[in-house]
């Protein structure tokens, strides 16, 4: 099923990573640089900047492999995080939040949903998608302002006008569907 | 605090979305409660998630020659030796789920109870009976309803994850180019499932019907199905011995009620072989 014949799990990956081979860095890339790269690029609208960050993750993911400790989460989790965290620290310091906020508002909504026909490179994504187009738009829009805005709880509440404790209960019923879909399969990607 | 109002307080922490106070809170109350640091775990690889909601996208070949090369020049500065750490399974945490099944466990060993106390009563009794079945029933029926779409993505996915697993693409015909669909389907089993892509909205007197046309055979009817308002749709699928070896799989337009045999364009179509 997997698109590389590749058997390694994840978590082994990372170990021998973290071992110093060369070739496992490689083949984590070649495993996850296209969720890696569309988040990025999700998160920060330019390819050029999405790729220098993404480097920079996958730096980062040679220099502290032995960091990850698959007893406090997934790798995939472990990996995804970095690419986040990085490419919101850029967003942040490029000082050009307000006005890619601004863009990103303005541009058509490229959300779940649309029948982008990349959607199906990967059946997995395909489904997570699909569980959250069918979440209320409310929720979906809550969690992706947090998720690829970096908003707080406070910044969310005052750009949708909804009191603080909505958005919490949005956040809160948006992540339940999805550990849902989670409980019986840990290992999807 | 208490420890309730640090749990409302994860999922916030969980997406970093948690204001600086709350933040140093938490952080406190996370050093010494174990349950909220395992509450943590889970929440931030379901939050993980959320990546998929971005479309995969390739980047230029050259950033991996760029991050190869960058790593060359520097040796890891971790320890050689890869700690392992023998992973232990966390709970399948499911209470909703176990939850509901207990709840209608109950119900029904109520209901048998009853059954049988009214049943020596008397016969007039018996009207109540069937009322409350009813009434049972159709709680029953909402409570499948509503596990329903659920349940169909966790099938998918176990689907997904059958290493036994096999894969078609479904490629979009004349009639519909921009279409396409994945028909995965375990010859183990026989199950299956279709995910399309791209479809026209049908007329409301119309549905979608999948095609299985074994080689050498005439077609056999699948399932009759419509697209939601963005041309999607997923949907479980049995696959008949028949079409296990080799089979073409194809999608038409045919009247609401389907037909036995394929009477409408085709939009969707698994390449012949």
């Amino acid at each position: 099923m997997q698109a590389e014949p590749s058997q390694i799990s994840d978590n082994d990956l990372l170990h021998a990573v973290a071992g110093g081979d060369e070739l496992a860095l490689a083949a984590c890339y070649d495993r996850y640089r296209l969720i890696l790269f569309g988040l990025i690029l999700r998160i920060l609208h330019d390819r050029e900047e999405a790729e220098d960050v993404l480097q920079e993750v996958f730096l980062q993911v040679w220099r502290r492999a032995a960091d990850f400790d698959e007893a406090r989460g997934r790798a995939f989790t472990w990996l995804v995080t970095i690419a986040r965290s990085r490419a919101l620290d850029r967003l942040r310091s490029a000082g050009s939040r307000t006005r890619l906020a601004e863009e990103v508002a303005k541009a058509p909504q490229e959300e779940v949903g649309d029948a982008a026909l990349d959607a199906l490179k990967s059946e997995t994504g395909a489904i997570v998608r699909q569980a959250l187009a069918e979440l209320p738009d409310e929720q979906q829009k809550t969690l992706f302002l947090a998720y690829f805005e970096g908003l707080t709880q406070t910044e969310i509440a005052a750009r949708l006008g909804d009191p603080l404790g909505t958005v919490k209960t949005r956040m809160r019923s948006g992540l339940s569907k999805l550990r849902e879909l989670l409980g019986q399969s840990r290992d999807l990607v | 605090m208490e420890h309730q109002e640090y749990q409302e307080l994860l999922v916030l922490y969980s997406l970093d979305a948690l204001d600086a106070a709350g933040t140093r809170d938490l952080e406190e109350h996370l050093n010494t409660c174990a349950e909220c640091r395992d509450e943590l775990i889970e929440l931030r690889d379901t939050g993980a998630l959320l990546a998929h909601a971005a479309t995969p996208v390739e980047p230029r070949p050259e950033v991996r020659d760029r991050i190869l090369a960058s790593i060359q020049r520097e040796p890891p500065a971790t320890s050689p030796a890869a700690k392992v750490i023998e992973m232990k399974p966390r709970a399948q945490r499911n209470i909703w789920t176990i939850g509901l099944r207990v709840a209608a466990t109950i119900a029904f060993v109520a209901m048998l109870v009853g059954i049988i106390v009214l049943w020596r009563r008397d016969t007039r009794m018996r009207q109540e009976l069937a009322q409350l079945s009813r009434q049972f029933n159709t709680q029953q029926h909402e409570l499948v309803r509503d596990r329903d779409v659920l349940g169909r993505q966790r099938d998918a996915l176990a689907l997904l994850n059958s290493p036994s697993a096999k894969k078609m693409e479904l490629a979009g015909t004349q009639t519909a180019q921009s279409a396409r669909g994945t028909f995965i389907y375990d010859p183990k089993t026989g199950r299956a499932i279709l995910m399309a892509e791209g479809l026209p909205a049908t007329p409301t007197d119309q549905a979608y019907e999948l095609w299985f046309i074994p080689k050498g055979h005439s077609p056999m009817a699948g399932r009759i199905f419509t697209v939601d308002a963005s041309g999607h749709a997923m949907l479980p699928e049995h696959m008949p011995p028949e079409a296990m070896e080799s089979a073409v799989i194809a999608i038409t337009l045919e009247p609401k009620k389907g037909s036995a045999v394929p009477t409408g364009a085709t939009y969707l179509s698994s390449p012949s072989s």
